[in-house]
Order: C-alpha cells, then structure tokens, then sequence
C-alpha cells in the first residue's frame, strides 16, 4: 500500500515537472507569448536546437524515393557550436559546422568549405534562425499532445494561409522541444514528406565525436565568384505571400551548359528555385513532374522557357512561372 | 681448337661445366651459337620433349616480321582535338561533385515514371485551376504520358534538361545558407553605416 502510494506521488511529481517545463511563457522582442502557445512552443524548439548537445537518428520518406537516414549531432564545445550531419545509406555524404564554417565531405569530389551558419539539410534553417518569421506566411495551430519516438510530444501546424504551399506538421519533444517528426501534406491531405526521428539523444556533455574533429584540417572556405550589376531581361510578377527573391544571378547550367537567368525564392520552410532560358520553339507547351518531394514545372510561353523547381503545389509553381514577364 | 671448343658447351650444356669462357664464347660466336641451339634440339629430340612443330629460330622470325610490319599504325594525333579535350575538362571538374547526383536523379526520374505508367496517379492528372496554353489547356505530367507522341531524342533532351535543372536546383540549396549569410552581413554594415 505504501509503495503503491510512493510511486504515484512519484508520478504526480514528474508529471508536474513536466508540466511546469512545458509552460513556459516566452518573451522575445518585447512580445509576450503566452505560456503554451504554438509560438512559444518554436521558441523552445529554436532555443534547444541552438543551445543543447544532442545526437539524433532519423529518416526522411518521400513516397516514390527511397528512404534516407541520417544521423545528426549538434554540440556545445568550447569557443562556439559543432554539428554533424551524415547520410547513412549509399556511399554517404558527410556535413560539418564548426561556427559558421560548413565543409562538405562527398564521395568522388574534393571536399570543400562555405561560410554559412547553418547546414541546409532536411531540418529547415529557419527553426534554427527565426521560426516565428514564418507567421509572413504561414499561421501556426497548436494541436495536441501525442506519443512520438517513445517520447511525449507537442503537436503543431504549420498552415499555409494562402494554401499556396504544402503544410507542415511538427511534433516536437515535450521535455526539451526538439524536433521528433516533421510531415509535410498537400491541401488533401496526401503526404509530400515525412521526416521521423528514432533516437533523440540529449547530453550535459557533448558528444565525444567532436573531439575527433580537428577544425584546422578542414578544408579552406573556398570563394564564390561575385557577378557584377547584371541586367535582368526577366521578372515575377506573382510571388506567394510570405516568399522574398533571395537570389538572382544569371549562371550555366553543369550539365547542359546552358545559360539561365535565375531566382531563388523562399519562405524559410521552403526554397524554390526559376529558371529563365530562351525558348527552344516557338510553340506553347508546358509539363510538370514530382521527382521526390520537389515539383518541377516548365513552361513555354512562347518566347521563353521557365521552370519552377520546389517543394510546392503544382498551382502555385504554374502561378509562379505564368507571371513572369519582361523587367520594366 | 674448334673440337675442344665444342666439347667445352657440350660439357657446359650438360651442365658439366662451369667455365665463364663459355658464356663468352657463345656471345661472340655465331657458330658456337648455331651449335648450342643443335646440341638443346638434339638432346630434346633424344629424351623425346620436341615440340610437335619446330620452330628453330624464333629470334630471327620475330625480328623478320618486326621488319615487315609498317613503321606507323595508329595515324598521329591532330592538333585539332585538343580545344575540344580543354573544353570537356572543365566541364567535367565542376560536375564532379554532382555527378552522383545527377547519375541517381537519372535513375529516379526513369524509375519514377516506370513505376507510374500503370497506375495512373490523381493528384498527377488532375489539371489545376490556371490553365497553361498546353495542348489539353491543362497541365500534363512531363513523362511517357503526353498527349503528344514524343520523338525518342526529345525525350532524351527533355530528361536531360530536368536533371540538369534538379542538379543546379540541389547545388543552388546548397550555396542558399552561404547567400542568407552573406545578407545578413551587408545588413549589419548598413546599420553600422547608418550609425555613423
């Protein structure tokens, strides 16, 4: 009887512990986010990734792809941050971030170096910079709590308020707010992506991997060739609420060498690249495909060829590239 | 003289002999030659080890047919290649690190659309709402499936401007972090600028 009573007191205390950690009110910026919010719950998520040691294992499914597992290690070490990302299927692909330095470790290539804080890899950048910047163009919905990777967790949605982009669906870590699923849906409900952590590993310590790594042996930050003024002769019109161009140039193609004026835009959950070339013929066409999560749209109108490429709805890439027209 | 010359490789022959003079000898002399070569046929020939054809004088045919051969097969290179090499070199340097890339994106493409063919998949075919001036006035999928019969080396350009386009699509994501930086630090100029 004793005992009986022991281990639920025990239980009462640890669900309040719990309890207590989840609803932290959030200030940031002098906005007062009220304690369970979904805003305060991506602050969580945006501080524990920034600021804990931890050792994650997981899969991104893509429905017609494979599935890729990865393994990821963030660290606090001494004089600044350590992360570690690696694709475990095939001949692999290994990232490192030592501070705001990110070398990249590929199979039949020399490895390289770039300047970047942040690793652009199946965990969007922005949770790690602003997550609450997304509100340009998404609305965020608290949902419930579930069991996700044998751990308690926070549910939230990430909706498109246009529906111009897919939604997203995260699930983050009670205890810590660390990612634990992610899934990305069209408007009906189908699945475009889905990532599914395994094992969520946070330490007081950081792992002992980083101790191998010696950052002066690390390749160089090799330059990006800066282009000087160019004259776009081509510009969108339509781009979705919450999206900004992030980068224009005009650059070749490796493969085909063929020369394309181009735009990156972006959200911060997703970037979409277009591509502007000179029309082949002079015939109207158009066609789209789903090669893993990404949509490619081309499109003929005649007088050139754009193509949409990103993880988007079809409707939107075809809104996107119908409305670029000649720069004013 | 000659007699005791003979016997001398005979004897070394037969390996009853030692003398180096003999080694000498054979370098030097032709008929001493001629005869080491008679001695070996004749001692094979007795413990019957000849091979089926003789062929006395491999040395000498080797060397008759080396004679008769044209002095140059292969025609020389042209000068003319070599711009060309230089321009697939570099080409090939900078897809290097892609090239796997593109390899498997070739494979999922192909996969992809094997594997869609049969089963006909909605959210595929269903044309959105703005309509492209296409043939159907609707959007069709770019694969196997259009409308309009596909000259084999269409399709084959047509696959290779998509991987082409997702290569520098994954590349272009890569070099986003290194662009995001690279703002964010000419605004933090500007501020510090604006200060001053």
């Amino acid at each position: 009887m004793l005992k009986r009573l022991l281990f639920l007191s025990l239980l009462a205390l640890l669900t309040a512990a719990n309890t207590v950690n989840a609803y932290q009110a959030a200030v940031i910026e002098g906005v007062n986010y009220p304690a369970n919010s979904p805003e305060a719950w991506l602050l969580k998520l945006h501080k524990g990734l920034n600021t804990l040691n931890y050792t994650v294992s997981f899969v991104v499914v893509q429905p017609n792809a494979a599935t890729k597992p990865y393994l990821w290690r963030h660290g606090i070490v001494e004089g600044g941050t350590m992360e570690h990302l690696s694709l475990l299927n095939g001949p692999g692909t290994e990232i490192f971030r030592v501070n705001d330095k990110l070398s990249y470790f590929e199979p039949n290539s020399v490895p390289f170096s770039l300047k970047s804080k942040y690793i652009n890899g199946p965990i969007p950048i922005q949770f790690f910079k602003d997550p609450i910047a997304l509100n340009e163009g998404y609305d965020f919905v608290l949902v419930g709590r579930s069991r996700v990777s044998g751990k308690p967790a926070q549910q939230i949605r990430i909706v498109s308020r246009d529906g111009s982009r897919y939604n997203t669906t995260v699930w983050l870590d009670q205890e810590t707010g660390l990612l634990l699923k992610m899934d990305t849906l069209d408007r009906s409900g189908q699945l475009i992506e889905q990532l599914q952590v395994t094992s969520l590993q946070v330490d007081e310590k950081p792992d002992p991997y980083f101790e191998k790594i010696d950052p002066s042996r690390l390749p160089e930050v090799s330059g990006i060739a800066q282009q000087n003024e160019i004259d776009f002769l081509w510009q969108i019109n339509w781009i979705p609420a919450g999206m900004e161009i992030i980068k224009k140039d005009v650059h070749r193609l490796v493969a085909t060498s063929e020369v394309v004026e181009y735009m990156m835009l972006s959200d911060g959950l997703v970037d979409v690249s277009v591509y502007i070339s000179k029309a082949n013929s002079a015939a109207k066409d158009g066609g789209w495909l789903i090669h893993e999560s990404n949509t490619l749209l081309s499109l003929n109108n005649g007088k050139v060829e754009v193509s949409v490429i990103g993880k988007i709805p079809a409707q939107t890439a075809n809104a996107i590239a119908s409305s670029i027209g000649p720069s004013s | 003289m000659t007699q005791s010359k003979f016997e001398n490789l005979s004897a070394f022959i037969d390996g009853e002999s030692n003398e180096s003079s003999v080694i000498e000898q054979l370098k030097a002399d032709k008929e001493s030659q001629d005869k080491w070569s008679r001695y070996h046929l004749v001692r094979d020939c007795l413990r019957e080890e000849v091979a089926p054809i003789l062929q006395f004088d491999i040395a000498d045919n080797i060397a008759k047919a080396l004679e008769q051969e044209p002095a140059i097969v292969a025609p020389k290179t042209q000068k003319t290649s070599i711009p060309l090499l230089g321009n697939v070199i570099p080409m090939l340097r900078q897809g290097g690190q892609f090239a796997i890339a593109a390899s498997v994106a070739v494979a999922m493409i192909l996969g992809y659309q094997q594997i869609n063919q049969p089963q006909v998949d909605p959210t595929l075919n269903t044309a959105p709402t703005l309509g492209v001036g296409g043939i159907n006035g609707g959007l069709s999928p770019v694969s196997l499936e259009q409308t309009r019969p596909l000259q084999q080396s269409d399709f084959v350009e047509q696959k290779r401007k998509i991987n082409a386009l997702l290569e520098d699509h994954q590349q272009q994501l890569l070099l986003k972090s290194t662009q995001a930086e690279k703002e964010a630090e000419e605004k933090e100029q500007e501020k510090q600028d604006n200060n001053k």
